[in-house]
Protein backbone atom coordinates (compact mmCIF):
# COMPACT_ATOMS: atom_id res chain seq x y z
CA UNK A 1 0.00 0.00 0.00
CA UNK A 2 2.90 2.42 1.23
CA UNK A 3 4.69 1.44 -1.83
CA UNK A 4 1.78 2.51 -4.02
CA UNK A 5 1.43 5.51 -2.67
CA UNK A 6 4.55 6.96 -2.98
CA UNK A 7 4.29 5.63 -6.51
CA UNK A 8 1.32 7.73 -7.40
CA UNK A 9 3.20 10.53 -5.14
CA UNK A 10 6.52 10.19 -7.68
CA UNK A 11 4.41 10.03 -10.57
CA UNK A 12 2.16 13.04 -9.78
CA UNK A 13 5.73 15.32 -9.10
CA UNK A 14 6.56 14.30 -12.32
CA UNK A 15 4.43 16.85 -14.67
CA UNK A 16 5.73 18.44 -17.53
CA UNK A 17 3.96 21.03 -19.96
CA UNK A 18 6.97 21.74 -22.47
CA UNK A 19 10.79 20.77 -22.67
CA UNK A 20 13.86 22.65 -22.76
CA UNK A 21 16.57 21.03 -25.28
CA UNK A 22 19.07 20.10 -22.98
CA UNK A 23 16.08 17.83 -21.00
CA UNK A 24 15.01 16.72 -23.80
CA UNK A 25 16.51 13.05 -23.47
CA UNK A 26 16.05 13.03 -19.70
CA UNK A 27 12.34 13.86 -19.93
CA UNK A 28 11.49 11.24 -22.68
CA UNK A 29 13.17 8.39 -21.23
CA UNK A 30 11.39 9.09 -17.58
CA UNK A 31 8.02 9.77 -19.68
CA UNK A 32 8.96 5.80 -21.48
CA UNK A 33 9.55 5.01 -17.73
CA UNK A 34 6.13 5.75 -16.54
CA UNK A 35 4.29 4.80 -19.75
CA UNK A 36 6.01 1.10 -19.03
CA UNK A 37 5.61 1.14 -15.14
CA UNK A 38 1.55 1.94 -16.06
CA UNK A 39 1.50 -0.72 -18.48
CA UNK A 40 3.41 -3.50 -16.56
CA UNK A 41 0.72 -2.35 -13.36
CA UNK A 42 -1.00 -5.17 -13.07
CA UNK A 43 -3.74 -3.27 -10.70
CA UNK A 44 -4.87 -0.88 -13.08
CA UNK A 45 -8.02 -1.65 -15.37
CA UNK A 46 -7.26 -1.15 -19.40
CA UNK A 47 -9.30 1.89 -19.14
CA UNK A 48 -7.10 3.73 -16.41
CA UNK A 49 -3.93 2.33 -18.19
CA UNK A 50 -5.13 3.91 -21.56
CA UNK A 51 -5.99 7.29 -19.49
CA UNK A 52 -2.39 7.21 -17.73
CA UNK A 53 -0.49 7.00 -20.51
CA UNK A 54 -1.94 9.43 -22.63
CA UNK A 55 -1.55 11.90 -19.21
CA UNK A 56 2.01 10.77 -19.54
CA UNK A 57 2.84 11.51 -22.97
CA UNK A 58 0.12 14.09 -23.98
CA UNK A 59 2.17 17.30 -23.10
CA UNK A 60 5.18 16.65 -25.54
CA UNK A 61 3.12 15.83 -28.80
CA UNK A 62 2.14 19.15 -30.34
CA UNK A 63 -1.15 17.65 -32.09
CA UNK A 64 -1.93 20.71 -33.52
CA UNK A 65 1.12 21.20 -35.37
CA UNK A 66 0.43 17.44 -36.78
CA UNK A 67 -2.54 17.84 -38.23
CA UNK A 68 -1.72 21.28 -39.71
CA UNK A 69 1.38 19.57 -41.43
CA UNK A 70 -0.53 16.11 -42.09
CA UNK A 71 -2.97 18.34 -44.48
CA UNK A 72 -0.20 20.22 -45.59
CA UNK A 73 -1.30 23.29 -48.74
CA UNK A 74 -4.81 22.53 -47.89
CA UNK A 75 -5.15 22.97 -44.16
CA UNK A 76 -4.61 27.32 -45.38
CA UNK A 77 -7.83 26.79 -47.52
CA UNK A 78 -9.90 25.68 -43.97
CA UNK A 79 -11.80 27.63 -41.81
CA UNK A 80 -10.93 28.58 -38.11
CA UNK A 81 -13.92 26.43 -37.36
CA UNK A 82 -12.92 23.36 -39.52
CA UNK A 83 -9.16 23.63 -38.46
CA UNK A 84 -10.06 23.28 -34.78
CA UNK A 85 -12.71 20.33 -35.89
CA UNK A 86 -9.80 18.82 -37.86
CA UNK A 87 -6.94 19.14 -35.73
CA UNK A 88 -9.18 17.95 -32.70
CA UNK A 89 -10.88 14.88 -34.59
CA UNK A 90 -6.82 13.94 -35.54
CA UNK A 91 -5.49 14.18 -32.31
CA UNK A 92 -7.91 11.80 -30.98
CA UNK A 93 -7.41 9.42 -34.17
CA UNK A 94 -3.51 9.49 -32.97
CA UNK A 95 -4.29 8.87 -29.49
CA UNK A 96 -6.72 5.85 -30.26
CA UNK A 97 -4.02 4.64 -32.74
CA UNK A 98 -0.83 4.53 -30.16
CA UNK A 99 -3.46 2.76 -27.35
CA UNK A 100 -3.84 0.38 -29.93
CA UNK A 101 0.04 -0.31 -30.57
CA UNK A 102 0.32 -0.07 -26.93
CA UNK A 103 -2.10 -2.40 -26.21
CA UNK A 104 0.28 -5.06 -28.02
CA UNK A 105 2.93 -3.97 -25.72
CA UNK A 106 4.86 -7.71 -24.48
CA UNK A 107 7.08 -6.77 -21.80
CA UNK A 108 9.26 -5.65 -24.46
CA UNK A 109 12.52 -3.19 -23.22
CA UNK A 110 12.85 0.15 -24.70
CA UNK A 111 16.52 1.68 -25.09
CA UNK A 112 16.74 5.27 -25.70
CA UNK A 113 20.09 6.10 -27.66
CA UNK A 114 20.90 9.24 -28.87
CA UNK A 115 19.23 12.79 -29.45
CA UNK A 116 20.99 14.61 -32.42
CA UNK A 117 19.95 18.20 -33.54
CA UNK A 118 19.38 18.17 -37.18
CA UNK A 119 19.30 22.09 -37.28
CA UNK A 120 18.89 25.11 -34.20
CA UNK A 121 14.81 24.19 -34.42
CA UNK A 122 15.16 20.44 -35.03
CA UNK A 123 16.20 17.42 -33.04
CA UNK A 124 15.44 13.95 -32.99
CA UNK A 125 15.72 11.72 -30.73
CA UNK A 126 16.12 7.64 -31.42
CA UNK A 127 15.15 4.94 -29.73
CA UNK A 128 14.86 1.46 -29.79
CA UNK A 129 11.79 -1.29 -28.64
CA UNK A 130 13.53 -4.81 -28.42
CA UNK A 131 11.33 -7.08 -29.39
CA UNK A 132 10.45 -10.65 -29.38
CA UNK A 133 12.65 -11.42 -32.75
CA UNK A 134 13.84 -8.24 -33.84
CA UNK A 135 14.53 -4.63 -32.81
CA UNK A 136 12.33 -1.61 -33.61
CA UNK A 137 13.85 1.42 -34.62
CA UNK A 138 11.42 4.72 -33.15
CA UNK A 139 12.36 7.70 -33.92
CA UNK A 140 10.94 11.19 -32.14
CA UNK A 141 11.29 14.14 -34.37
CA UNK A 142 11.21 17.32 -32.27
CA UNK A 143 11.33 21.38 -33.34
CA UNK A 144 11.16 23.93 -31.24
CA UNK A 145 8.70 26.60 -30.63
CA UNK A 146 9.28 30.29 -31.03
CA UNK A 147 7.00 31.13 -28.85
CA UNK A 148 8.50 29.78 -25.61
CA UNK A 149 11.67 28.15 -26.36
CA UNK A 150 10.40 24.49 -25.95
CA UNK A 151 10.36 21.41 -27.81
CA UNK A 152 7.52 19.96 -29.24
CA UNK A 153 7.30 16.23 -31.02
CA UNK A 154 5.75 16.88 -34.36
CA UNK A 155 6.53 13.31 -35.95
CA UNK A 156 7.19 9.46 -34.99
CA UNK A 157 8.88 7.58 -37.44
CA UNK A 158 8.42 3.96 -37.31
CA UNK A 159 11.03 1.48 -38.69
CA UNK A 160 11.73 4.14 -41.06
CA UNK A 161 8.06 5.08 -41.78
CA UNK A 162 7.08 8.33 -40.74
CA UNK A 163 3.37 8.54 -39.26
CA UNK A 164 2.96 12.13 -40.17
CA UNK A 165 3.89 11.56 -43.92
CA UNK A 166 1.62 8.41 -44.09
CA UNK A 167 -1.18 10.42 -43.49
CA UNK A 168 0.04 13.22 -45.81
CA UNK A 169 -0.38 10.69 -48.94
CA UNK A 170 -4.09 9.58 -47.20
CA UNK A 171 -5.19 12.83 -46.78
CA UNK A 172 -4.21 14.22 -49.91
CA UNK A 173 -5.60 11.04 -51.61
CA UNK A 174 -8.54 11.43 -49.81
CA UNK A 175 -9.33 15.08 -50.93
CA UNK A 176 -8.86 14.26 -54.04
CA UNK A 177 -12.23 13.22 -54.62
CA UNK A 178 -13.93 14.52 -51.39
CA UNK A 179 -14.50 17.20 -49.00
CA UNK A 180 -13.01 18.23 -45.81
CA UNK A 181 -16.01 17.73 -43.92
CA UNK A 182 -16.02 14.14 -45.00
CA UNK A 183 -12.42 13.83 -44.04
CA UNK A 184 -13.17 15.30 -40.21
CA UNK A 185 -16.56 12.91 -40.14
CA UNK A 186 -14.21 9.35 -41.21
CA UNK A 187 -11.60 9.91 -39.11
CA UNK B 1 28.33 -31.02 3.14
CA UNK B 2 31.07 -28.24 2.86
CA UNK B 3 31.52 -29.05 -1.24
CA UNK B 4 27.46 -29.45 -1.63
CA UNK B 5 26.69 -25.46 -0.12
CA UNK B 6 29.67 -24.56 -2.28
CA UNK B 7 28.14 -25.96 -5.51
CA UNK B 8 24.53 -24.64 -4.49
CA UNK B 9 25.79 -21.32 -3.44
CA UNK B 10 27.39 -21.48 -7.48
CA UNK B 11 24.46 -22.53 -9.21
CA UNK B 12 22.37 -19.97 -7.34
CA UNK B 13 24.80 -17.43 -8.43
CA UNK B 14 24.65 -18.55 -11.96
CA UNK B 15 21.01 -18.00 -12.02
CA UNK B 16 20.91 -15.19 -10.67
CA UNK B 17 22.78 -13.92 -13.47
CA UNK B 18 20.72 -14.89 -15.88
CA UNK B 19 17.65 -13.21 -14.05
CA UNK B 20 18.97 -9.96 -13.71
CA UNK B 21 18.10 -9.30 -17.84
CA UNK B 22 14.61 -8.79 -17.03
CA UNK B 23 13.41 -5.17 -18.52
CA UNK B 24 12.58 -3.59 -14.98
CA UNK B 25 12.70 0.20 -15.18
CA UNK B 26 14.35 1.67 -12.30
CA UNK B 27 12.54 3.47 -9.96
CA UNK B 28 15.28 6.10 -9.20
CA UNK B 29 15.78 7.75 -12.38
CA UNK B 30 12.05 8.15 -12.06
CA UNK B 31 12.80 11.36 -9.57
CA UNK B 32 14.91 13.08 -12.70
CA UNK B 33 13.42 16.90 -11.92
CA UNK B 34 11.36 17.66 -15.06
CA UNK B 35 12.23 20.93 -16.18
CA UNK B 36 10.29 23.79 -14.18
CA UNK B 37 9.02 25.92 -17.17
CA UNK B 38 6.61 29.01 -16.16
CA UNK B 39 4.15 28.00 -18.43
CA UNK B 40 1.01 29.71 -19.28
CA UNK B 41 -1.73 27.96 -20.08
CA UNK B 42 -1.86 29.92 -23.83
CA UNK B 43 1.16 27.76 -24.28
CA UNK B 44 -0.85 24.24 -24.46
CA UNK B 45 -0.25 23.80 -28.28
CA UNK B 46 -3.59 23.18 -29.38
CA UNK B 47 -5.57 27.21 -28.56
CA UNK B 48 -2.29 29.32 -29.23
CA UNK B 49 -3.15 29.47 -32.95
CA UNK B 50 -5.21 32.77 -32.74
CA UNK B 51 -2.25 34.92 -31.82
CA UNK B 52 0.38 33.85 -33.41
CA UNK B 53 -0.88 33.26 -37.17
CA UNK B 54 2.02 35.14 -38.42
CA UNK B 55 4.59 33.31 -36.53
CA UNK B 56 3.58 30.12 -37.84
CA UNK B 57 3.25 30.28 -41.30
CA UNK B 58 6.70 30.55 -41.04
CA UNK B 59 6.85 27.44 -39.69
CA UNK B 60 4.70 25.97 -41.47
CA UNK B 61 6.62 26.90 -44.77
CA UNK B 62 9.31 24.99 -43.32
CA UNK B 63 7.86 21.90 -42.44
CA UNK B 64 6.23 22.00 -45.85
CA UNK B 65 9.30 22.01 -47.40
CA UNK B 66 10.64 19.08 -44.64
CA UNK B 67 8.03 16.95 -45.75
CA UNK B 68 7.91 17.37 -49.20
CA UNK B 69 11.18 16.65 -49.57
CA UNK B 70 10.72 13.23 -48.28
CA UNK B 71 7.31 12.15 -50.48
CA UNK B 72 7.31 9.00 -51.98
CA UNK B 73 6.90 9.90 -55.63
CA UNK B 74 5.41 7.02 -56.95
CA UNK B 75 2.34 8.38 -58.79
CA UNK B 76 2.73 6.00 -61.92
CA UNK B 77 1.00 2.35 -60.64
CA UNK B 78 -0.26 0.90 -63.88
CA UNK B 79 -1.07 -2.53 -61.52
CA UNK B 80 -3.58 -0.37 -58.93
CA UNK B 81 -6.68 -2.60 -60.15
CA UNK B 82 -4.64 -5.91 -59.76
CA UNK B 83 -3.05 -4.15 -56.90
CA UNK B 84 -6.42 -3.74 -55.20
CA UNK B 85 -7.55 -6.94 -55.71
CA UNK B 86 -4.47 -8.99 -54.51
CA UNK B 87 -4.53 -5.66 -51.22
CA UNK B 88 -8.07 -7.42 -50.56
CA UNK B 89 -7.24 -11.40 -51.06
CA UNK B 90 -4.11 -11.23 -48.82
CA UNK B 91 -6.15 -9.32 -46.12
CA UNK B 92 -8.84 -11.91 -46.27
CA UNK B 93 -6.17 -14.43 -46.57
CA UNK B 94 -4.41 -13.27 -43.13
CA UNK B 95 -7.90 -12.48 -41.70
CA UNK B 96 -9.67 -16.22 -41.98
CA UNK B 97 -6.32 -18.46 -43.04
CA UNK B 98 -2.88 -17.38 -41.42
CA UNK B 99 -4.08 -15.94 -38.13
CA UNK B 100 -6.26 -18.52 -37.16
CA UNK B 101 -3.87 -20.75 -38.09
CA UNK B 102 -1.13 -18.88 -36.36
CA UNK B 103 -3.27 -18.59 -33.19
CA UNK B 104 -3.79 -22.31 -32.64
CA UNK B 105 -0.38 -23.13 -33.32
CA UNK B 106 0.92 -20.02 -30.62
CA UNK B 107 -1.10 -22.31 -28.67
CA UNK B 108 -0.13 -24.96 -28.34
CA UNK B 109 3.78 -24.81 -29.15
CA UNK B 110 5.00 -22.44 -26.70
CA UNK B 111 6.87 -19.48 -26.84
CA UNK B 112 10.57 -20.18 -26.34
CA UNK B 113 10.20 -22.91 -29.24
CA UNK B 114 8.74 -21.08 -31.82
CA UNK B 115 11.70 -18.20 -30.69
CA UNK B 116 13.82 -21.03 -31.18
CA UNK B 117 12.73 -21.66 -34.62
CA UNK B 118 12.41 -18.23 -35.91
CA UNK B 119 16.19 -17.76 -35.05
CA UNK B 120 16.87 -21.12 -36.17
CA UNK B 121 15.53 -19.62 -40.06
CA UNK B 122 17.55 -16.90 -39.43
CA UNK B 123 20.85 -17.53 -38.68
CA UNK B 124 20.21 -20.24 -41.56
CA UNK B 125 19.68 -17.60 -44.31
CA UNK B 126 23.11 -15.68 -43.08
CA UNK B 127 24.44 -15.91 -46.67
CA UNK B 128 21.56 -13.31 -47.86
CA UNK B 129 22.59 -11.49 -45.62
CA UNK B 130 26.79 -11.61 -45.80
CA UNK B 131 26.42 -11.26 -49.60
CA UNK B 132 24.79 -8.34 -49.61
CA UNK B 133 26.01 -6.42 -47.38
CA UNK B 134 29.86 -7.17 -48.74
CA UNK B 135 27.72 -6.01 -52.68
CA UNK B 136 27.29 -2.80 -50.78
CA UNK B 137 30.62 -2.93 -49.35
CA UNK B 138 29.62 -2.38 -45.68
CA UNK B 139 32.03 -4.66 -44.81
CA UNK B 140 31.64 -4.12 -40.60
CA UNK B 141 28.01 -5.12 -41.30
CA UNK B 142 29.81 -8.73 -42.91
CA UNK B 143 32.08 -8.85 -40.52
CA UNK B 144 29.19 -8.81 -38.26
CA UNK B 145 27.35 -10.85 -39.81
CA UNK B 146 30.23 -13.27 -40.19
CA UNK B 147 30.52 -13.54 -36.40
CA UNK B 148 26.88 -13.55 -35.65
CA UNK B 149 26.47 -16.61 -37.78
CA UNK B 150 29.99 -18.44 -36.03
CA UNK B 151 28.55 -18.12 -32.68
CA UNK B 152 24.94 -18.89 -33.18
CA UNK B 153 25.85 -21.77 -35.00
CA UNK B 154 28.12 -23.27 -32.62
CA UNK B 155 27.55 -21.81 -28.85
CA UNK B 156 23.69 -20.84 -29.96
CA UNK B 157 23.08 -24.15 -30.36
CA UNK B 158 23.37 -24.58 -34.87
CA UNK B 159 21.28 -21.22 -34.71
CA UNK B 160 18.20 -21.55 -32.09
CA UNK B 161 19.69 -19.31 -29.99
CA UNK B 162 20.71 -15.84 -30.27
CA UNK B 163 23.89 -15.33 -28.55
CA UNK B 164 25.77 -13.10 -30.22
CA UNK B 165 23.22 -10.38 -29.36
CA UNK B 166 21.57 -11.45 -25.90
CA UNK B 167 25.00 -12.88 -24.18
CA UNK B 168 27.82 -10.75 -25.60
CA UNK B 169 29.14 -7.85 -23.52
CA UNK B 170 29.00 -5.93 -26.17
CA UNK B 171 25.79 -7.11 -28.31
CA UNK B 172 26.41 -7.98 -32.25
CA UNK B 173 23.67 -6.75 -34.14
CA UNK B 174 21.95 -8.53 -37.28
CA UNK B 175 22.26 -5.96 -40.63
CA UNK B 176 19.50 -7.50 -42.67
CA UNK B 177 20.58 -6.73 -46.54
CA UNK B 178 18.70 -8.33 -49.05
CA UNK B 179 19.22 -7.82 -52.78
CA UNK B 180 16.55 -5.61 -53.51
CA UNK B 181 17.84 -2.95 -50.89
CA UNK B 182 21.61 -3.81 -53.02
CA UNK B 183 19.77 -2.80 -56.01
CA UNK B 184 19.00 -0.17 -54.61
CA UNK B 185 21.85 0.85 -52.81
CA UNK B 186 23.13 1.29 -56.57
CA UNK B 187 20.81 3.59 -57.95
CA UNK B 188 17.95 1.14 -59.14
CA UNK B 189 14.55 2.95 -59.21
CA UNK B 190 11.92 0.56 -57.37
CA UNK B 191 9.78 0.15 -60.58
CA UNK B 192 5.96 0.02 -60.47
CA UNK B 193 4.14 -1.01 -56.81
CA UNK B 194 3.37 -5.20 -57.33
CA UNK B 195 1.30 -6.78 -54.50
CA UNK B 196 2.13 -10.23 -54.15
CA UNK B 197 -0.15 -12.95 -53.40
CA UNK B 198 0.80 -14.40 -50.01
CA UNK B 199 4.14 -12.16 -49.63
CA UNK B 200 2.20 -8.72 -49.82
CA UNK B 201 3.29 -5.60 -51.01
CA UNK B 202 6.74 -5.30 -53.31
CA UNK B 203 7.71 -3.73 -56.41
CA UNK B 204 9.53 -4.66 -59.81
CA UNK B 205 12.69 -4.00 -58.27
CA UNK B 206 12.38 -6.05 -55.02
CA UNK B 207 10.21 -9.23 -57.32
CA UNK B 208 13.70 -9.26 -58.79
CA UNK B 209 15.22 -8.85 -55.54
CA UNK B 210 13.60 -11.31 -54.06
CA UNK B 211 14.03 -13.77 -56.96
CA UNK B 212 18.06 -13.21 -56.10
CA UNK B 213 17.43 -13.87 -52.97
CA UNK B 214 15.96 -17.28 -53.70
CA UNK B 215 19.38 -18.16 -55.35
CA UNK B 216 21.73 -16.88 -52.04
CA UNK B 217 18.96 -18.79 -49.47
CA UNK B 218 19.89 -22.47 -48.39
CA UNK B 219 15.96 -22.61 -47.60
CA UNK B 220 14.33 -22.70 -51.45
CA UNK B 221 15.61 -25.49 -53.66
CA UNK B 222 17.31 -24.06 -57.17
CA UNK B 223 18.22 -26.82 -59.78
CA UNK B 224 21.78 -26.42 -59.94
CA UNK B 225 22.10 -25.53 -56.78
CA UNK B 226 20.93 -28.83 -54.92
CA UNK B 227 24.60 -29.51 -52.57
CA UNK B 228 23.81 -26.23 -51.24
CA UNK B 229 20.03 -26.25 -50.21
CA UNK B 230 18.30 -27.91 -47.73
CA UNK B 231 14.84 -29.22 -49.99
CA UNK B 232 15.29 -31.26 -52.39
CA UNK B 233 12.28 -30.34 -54.08
CA UNK B 234 9.55 -27.07 -54.54
CA UNK B 235 6.87 -29.41 -52.41
CA UNK B 236 9.49 -29.30 -49.78
CA UNK B 237 11.10 -25.44 -50.21
CA UNK B 238 6.95 -24.57 -50.59
CA UNK B 239 6.77 -26.57 -47.00
CA UNK B 240 9.71 -25.07 -45.16
CA UNK B 241 8.12 -21.26 -46.75
CA UNK B 242 4.94 -22.16 -44.84
CA UNK B 243 5.97 -23.18 -41.58
CA UNK B 244 8.16 -19.73 -41.42
CA UNK B 245 5.09 -18.01 -42.26
CA UNK B 246 3.25 -19.24 -39.93
CA UNK B 247 5.85 -19.40 -37.03
CA UNK B 248 6.87 -15.61 -37.91
CA UNK B 249 3.19 -14.52 -37.55
CA UNK B 250 2.70 -16.36 -34.51
CA UNK B 251 5.35 -14.16 -32.52
CA UNK B 252 3.22 -11.14 -34.19
CA UNK B 253 -0.21 -11.79 -33.74
CA UNK B 254 -2.35 -8.55 -33.96
CA UNK B 255 0.51 -6.17 -35.16
CA UNK B 256 -1.23 -6.63 -38.68
CA UNK B 257 -5.00 -5.35 -37.32
CA UNK B 258 -3.33 -2.50 -35.43
CA UNK B 259 -1.61 -1.31 -38.89
CA UNK B 260 -4.81 -1.48 -40.49
CA UNK B 261 -6.59 0.55 -37.98
CA UNK B 262 -4.56 3.19 -39.36
CA UNK B 263 -5.41 3.25 -42.89
CA UNK B 264 -8.57 5.37 -44.58
CA UNK B 265 -8.10 2.86 -47.87
CA UNK B 266 -5.33 0.08 -46.87
CA UNK B 267 -4.28 -0.12 -50.65
CA UNK B 268 -2.48 2.89 -50.81
CA UNK B 269 -1.72 2.89 -46.68
CA UNK B 270 -0.09 -0.21 -47.39
CA UNK B 271 1.67 0.37 -50.97
CA UNK B 272 2.57 4.14 -49.71
CA UNK B 273 4.08 2.62 -45.86
CA UNK B 274 5.93 -0.15 -47.98
CA UNK B 275 7.61 2.25 -50.34
CA UNK B 276 8.71 4.68 -47.28
CA UNK B 277 10.06 2.00 -45.34
CA UNK B 278 12.46 0.51 -48.25
CA UNK B 279 13.70 3.70 -48.81
CA UNK B 280 14.59 4.29 -45.35
CA UNK B 281 16.05 0.44 -45.55
CA UNK B 282 18.20 1.52 -48.36
CA UNK B 283 19.95 4.71 -46.72
CA UNK B 284 20.45 2.69 -43.89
Amino acid sequence: MLKKVIMLLLLSVVSIYAIEEQNIKKVMDTKVRKVLLVLKDKTLSKQRKEQKSIRVIDDVFDYYTMSKISLGKRWKSLTKNEKTQFSNAFEKKIKHSYLDKLRLYNNQKVIIKDLKKIKHNRSTLETQIIGLDDTYKVIYLFYKKKQNNHWYIYDVNLVGVSIIQTYRKQFSEFLKTKSVKQLIESL
Amino acid sequence: MKYLLFLLSITLFIFQGCSTKQATPHLDNLQVKAPKTTTTPSQKSSNNDQNTEEDTAEDTAEFEAEFEAEETTNIIDPLSGYNRFMTSFNDKFITYALNPVSEAYAYVVPQPFRLGVSNFIHNIQFPIRFANNLLQLKFQNSSDELERFIINSTVGLAGLMDPAKNHMKIPIPAHNEDFGQTLGHYGIGSGFHVVLPFFGPSNVRDVVGITLDAYASPLVNVRGFENYKIPDNLGQSIGIATGDFINKNSLHLGEYESLKKDAIDLYPFLRDTYEQKRISDIAE
